[in-house]
């Protein structure tokens, strides 16, 4: 499946802004299920300084700076995103028992012996076991998701002994979907989880939170995604372009699988209407678009995504 | 154990009394003194108990003048602390120190590998000789700074370590210090203050002195920067006056040569860092920082920061700034780590670690958890993150409901906690309360790097708690300082902090940019300062006139005083005050009077005014010469203790008048005859000058300005010469008449004389034209444009008109219009003024997107 995704942000200010300085992470990165053909920003005004690198989690983060004084600020990111579908839904079917997995997670690192002894067998246990040492980073506390009783308490009833980490996490995200509203006027960035798990509402962003949280309190490695999801119109309706927006869901750490996606909002598994823009922790490390701003004023924001599928 | 009846020699060692099972630096493990303690303990009792009480009050008194402070938080009363220092040294041998050194260039160096590694290859955690969940798990491991570091031959310049020494003698290293490692500057000014009070007995002893730490630190900072290597501007990054060891920020500032900066002076534009300076922007080769990493940069890092320079770390990537000790550098402070060190100094130094620490157990890994929770009792429990409250807990200490508390704590999260052994300190002799004391004592030892070696300085910071038998040691929790003496087998040569240049090489005075910040803060100094002195010089005279009211019981002194007290109220702008027309307030103003001196709550009171002066004064410590800042401490602390302090009454606070005057005169003074005619100074008098005219003016308004009886007029004209410090001059001049026209020649249109308003506004012209951001621009500025109408409309006016008396009349029309409009042009020009120098105080947002909206 190829995608053409157009996102746009637009800020409004109130007041001459002399500087600002912003860091953006909103070109799709690579792996075994996505290929990123091309993918350019179009910045006005123009940045006298653009840099692109590549952050801690292998995510694309560019940093520009505006340093002439503007009034309105549009960072536009176009992007062309392959999706190769899975060839079959084995991994879905992983056996690995929650309690086991963690247990694997727990496990300190093997030995390292002697290079005499390093042999191909070897260097593929380092492999699997730098995968684990990898995951471990997503079983403890992040900026904004700390773990807390109550987590454990509402993900009890998924956690099952000895059931299927796959299940489990079926489970959850299943209840996940039947127990919270989807409500965009309640939460902000700064909503914590206590509160969304009080009132049962939330958006994407909270739910794969909420889902991570559950996950880590139990000892499994979750992570946060952040990208798009295609939508298709209704049926006898026109695509409206623009319509679209941001979308987050996470993924979970299953020995001998690797990671394996899931979307609470929708209650599915992407498959090939997901498209991945950056991974972490949480939310706080793929940010999609940050900056500091000196002057101003008041400023306001919209923002525009169009997925576009192309092939 | 005090010999009552020979208080003179109730010092000497047979006096001390030592704890069994505790180690004493003076004894070791002997019965007798050590030989050197024994010699420097001889001299003390020779002096005698009474002596060393002055000398150690003196040394209060020095480090009290030269601003020694401390700041405490949630202490909003006394926001700094006077600096203690107790007058006994910690005495260390040249052998022992020795050992020392070299344990703690060792670990500096282990510390330093471990840093380049884990935000580098991240072997370590690869090879599993560091757990993932110790780095990735603690808060001061900064993902964006993975890769950050540059190409320096050692990344940790600077490192302290708290020492202490075990009961079996041995030194022990409590914690580490890697991130803006503070209390090298307090060491220097306790030698400092020490070499005076105790001269000759410093002098007899052979002492290691500091400096060669400091031109190590010099060079250090020099071989870092990326850019300039042969003359690299150098910034010290400070969180502000409000920090707790902000005097050693400024301390360090002026004794290293380098600019004092907070986050908003600072700028990042075309990859780079920028000093905001009068001048424009400056380009910054190399940041000491004393903000926390976390706060260096709100678009990478802490985005609520208001302390850091947002793209800091983006310039740090590529290699444009080097800052000491890089950001992220305070993972190395985690305690955790003390568990790993031997085993890391094998892999990395093929040597066992020279300085142990405090047996530490890691509770991530399982054995040593199960350990910790079965000897809960005998450990020392602290969190691994500082924000999780830097509370050690003795776990003997606690409830059995406490214990559970956190028994249940370390399980959720066991990586988040270490176990430590107790350690009881040595204690070494303190001078308290006239006697010779036993406490415990905590050493904090400074190295820098040097090429890829590493300084330490001989000596450091020595620490004892107030109290005996308590083993917190903090300069928060109000503990005493002490020197640090490390002997020498011989005398030590001086060194000169001074680079030698070439021979016959002539070096560029370097001006020292001005930043924004520290320009409106001098700027604020002398309007301050200038505005306590129009209040203070008007409120004496008002306390003459009053005491003449009630003595002869004259009406027209009676309504001269009322003049007066309107204009008391109008010139402080504290209405209503006795503007508002209560007869029984005029009739009885004194409290009105003490209020408007004494209240600090009450803007416009001389309280307030001397406050606000310290505070610009003290946000700028760097810039005062030691004199200068004397004259600034003398004035608010003199009219802290007896003013603000006391119950005083009228008369008493006449002669507390006359004491500010002098104290404000002898600041001025210093400043004139110390400051170059720069940026800097011309901030400050244009401060001043600016402050005296609308103050003048002020005064002019509401007396001359209106019109009175013959009588009342000549008191009035006579009051406000006085006021103005006028009266001799103007008797000189015209000798015993007194006449409207002549004073106001005198005070409005005199241009050689000092308080004269035509004066203020001719030397605010010369001033402002003189300032950087004016050359080189044929077009006249915004500021000069306004100054020059001030002063043009002034020279023009003829004062024999102005007081044409009109009938009918309250005021002459003229002369108050033309007032009223010197008034709006200077406010004018002051605002103008601060938007041209001041611009730092433009504030930046944060902006992120919101919420991410989807699709259901």
């Amino acid at each position: 499946m190829k995608y053409r995704i157009t996102h746009s942000t637009f800020y409004h200010y109130s007041q001459s802004v002399g500087l600002c300085q912003n860091e953006v992470k909103l070109q799709p990165r690579n792996f075994w299920r996505q290929h990123c053909h091309n993918s350019r920003f179009d910045i006005k005004p123009t940045p006298m300084d653009f840099r692109e690198r590549t952050d801690f989690f292998g995510n694309r983060v560019t940093y520009f700076a505006i340093q002439q004084p503007h009034t309105q600020l549009i960072v536009t990111a176009i992007s062309e995103v392959t999706i190769f579908p899975r060839e079959n839904n084995l991994d879905l079917f992983n056996q690995l028992t929650w309690e086991q997995v963690r247990s694997l997670l727990q496990g300190t690192p093997l030995q390292i012996q002697s290079q005499s002894e390093q042999s191909q067998n070897q260097v593929q246990i380092q492999d699997n076991n730098l995968e684990i040492l990898d995951a471990r980073q997503y079983v403890i506390d992040s900026p904004m998701v700390t773990i807390i009783p109550e987590l454990a308490d509402y993900a009890r009833s998924s956690f099952l002994p000895n059931r299927a980490l796959v299940d489990v996490v079926h489970d959850l995200m299943g209840r996940i979907h039947k127990d919270f509203t989807y409500d965009p006027t309640f939460t902000t960035i700064a909503t914590p989880l206590s509160e969304v798990l009080s009132f049962r509402r939330g958006v994407c962003q909270d739910f794969a939170h909420l889902a991570i949280g559950c996950l880590r309190a139990y000892g499994i490695a979750a992570r946060y995604i952040s990208g798009y999801v295609e939508t298709l119109p209704e049926p006898g309706k026109q695509r409206l372009t623009g319509a679209d927006a941001s979308h987050a869901w996470f993924s979970v750490y299953i020995p001998g699988t690797g990671w394996l996606d899931f979307d609470p909002t929708n209650n599915t598994v992407p498959l090939d209407q997901h498209i991945t823009l950056a991974w972490g922790r949480d939310y706080a490390d793929v940010t999609p678009l940050k900056g500091i701003a000196f002057g101003g004023g008041q400023h306001t924001l919209s923002v525009s995504v169009d997925v576009l599928r192309l092939e | 154990m005090r010999n009552d009846n020979n208080p003179a020699n109730d010092i000497g060692t047979q006096y001390y009394a030592t704890q069994l099972g505790i180690y004493d630096e003076m004894y070791a493990t002997e019965n007798k003194a050590l030989p050197y303690w024994e010699r420097f303990m001889g001299a003390l009792e020779a002096m005698g108990s009474e002596k060393l009480e002055l000398r150690r009050r003196e040394a209060q008194r020095l480090l009290r003048e030269n601003g020694v402070t401390y700041n405490v938080y949630g202490d909003s009363q006394n926001l700094t602390r006077p600096w203690r220092l107790d007058p006994v040294p910690l005495l260390i041998s040249s052998e022992e120190w020795s050992v020392i050194e070299t344990g703690l260039k060792q670990r500096a160096a282990l510390l330093d590998l471990i840093l380049k590694d884990i935000y580098g290859k991240q072997n370590l955690l690869k090879k599993g000789l560091l757990p993932a969940e110790l780095v990735l798990g603690h808060e001061g491991f900064l993902h964006p700074c993975v890769g950050a570091l540059q190409n320096q031959l050692r990344h940790l310049t600077i490192y302290s370590a708290n020492l202490a020494r075990g009961p079996n003698g041995r030194m022990w290293v409590l914690d580490d210090r890697t991130q803006a490692p503070s209390g090298s500057g307090y060491a220097l000014e306790n030698r400092t203050v020490m070499t005076r009070v105790l001269p000759d007995i410093f002098r007899e002893t052979q002492v290691h002195r500091l400096s060669v730490f400091f031109k190590a630190l010099r060079k250090g900072l020099a071989d870092i920067a990326p850019h300039n290597k042969e003359d690299p501007r150098i910034v010290i990054l400070t969180p502000g006056p409000l920090n707790e060891t902000y005097f050693e920020h400024a301390y360090l500032a002026s004794y290293l040569g380098y600019t004092l900066v907070q986050g908003g002076d600072l700028t990042v534009r075309d990859g780079r860092v920028w000093l905001k300076s009068l001048t424009g922007l400056q380009a910054v080769d190399v940041i000491l920082r004393r903000v926390d990493d976390s706060f260096c940069d709100p678009l990478e890092l802490r985005s609520s920061s208001q302390l850091g320079v947002a793209g800091l770390l983006e310039v740090v990537r590529r290699g444009n700034v080097a800052i000491a000790n890089p950001l992220g550098s305070s993972i190395l402070e985690n305690p955790g780590l003390l568990a790993f060190l031997p085993r890391l100094s094998r892999h990395f130094l093929n040597e066992e670690l020279k300085l142990s620490s405090v047996a530490t157990w890691w509770c991530g890994q399982r054995r040593e958890r199960d350990f910790v929770l079965q000897n809960l009792d005998n450990l020392v429990i602290k969190p691994i993150n500082r924000s999780m409250g830097n509370h050690a807990v003795f776990g003997g200490e606690l409830s059995s409901k406490e214990k559970e508390q956190l028994r249940s704590q370390i399980l959720a999260k066991p990586h988040l906690f270490i176990g430590q052994e107790r350690v009881s300190f040595s204690t070494l002799p303190a001078f308290i309360d006239h006697s010779i004391e036993p406490r415990n004592a905590v050493i904090r030892s400074f190295v820098v790097a040097s090429g890829d070696d590493y300084v330490v300085m001989p000596g450091g910071l020595t620490r004892i708690a107030r109290q005996k038998d308590n083993f917190i040691v903090s300069s928060q929790a109000g503990g005493i300082s002490k020197d640090t003496w490390v002997l020498a087998s011989e005398p030590d040569k001086p060194i000169s902090l001074w680079t030698q240049p070439k021979r016959n090489q002539l070096i560029d005075a370097a001006t020292e940019p001005l930043t924004s910040r520290a320009a409106d803060n001098l700027f604020w100094v002398g309007r301050h300062l200038e505005r306590t002195e129009a209040v203070t010089r008007l409120l004496r005279t008002i306390l003459l006139k009053l005491r003449e009211s009630l003595e002869f019981k004259d009406s027209i002194d009676t309504e001269c005083l009322n003049v007066l007290l309107r204009t008391l109220t109008q010139v402080t702008g504290t209405y209503p005050g006795f503007v508002k027309g209560d007869a029984q307030l005029l009739k009885t103003p004194e409290a009105e009077l003490l209020s408007l001196a004494k209240d600090g709550h009450r803007k416009g009171s001389l309280t307030a005014n001397i406050q606000a002066f310290f505070q610009a004064a003290f946000s700028i410590r760097d810039f005062w010469s030691q004199d200068t800042w004397r004259s600034v401490d003398n004035i608010q602390r003199r009219w802290q203790q007896r003013v603000i302090n006391n119950e005083l009454n009228i008369e008493q606070l006449q002669n507390n008048l006359d004491d500010l005057i002098t104290g404000i005169v002898a600041f001025t003074g210093l400043t004139n005859e110390s400051m170059t005619r720069e940026a800097a100074w011309l901030m400050l008098d244009s401060g001043r000058r600016l402050e005296r005219a609308l103050a003048l003016i002020a005064l002019l308004r509401s007396t001359l300005a209106l019109q009175h009886e013959d009588a009342l007029q000549n008191q009035v004209l006579e009051a406000v010469l006085v006021s103005t410090d006028s009266l001799t001059i103007y008797q000189r001049r015209y000798r015993s008449f007194i006449q409207l026209p002549m004073v106001l020649e005198l005070l409005l249109l005199d241009e050689t004389h000092p308080r004269s308003v035509a004066y203020q506004l001719h030397q605010l012209c010369i001033h402002v034209e003189a300032l950087p951001r004016c050359k080189g621009n044929s077009h006249l500025s915004k500021e000069e444009r306004l100054i020059l109408k001030a002063y043009t409309d002034l020279r023009l006016c003829n004062v024999l008109e102005l007081t044409q008396a009109t009938e009918n009349k309250a005021i002459y029309i003229d002369f108050d219009k033309l007032l009223a409009n010197t008034t709006a042009l200077l406010w004018q020009f002051a605002e103008v003024i601060a938007d041209a120098y001041f611009s730092h105080s433009q504030t930046s947002e944060l902006m992120i997107l919101n919420t991410p909206e989807d699709e259901l």
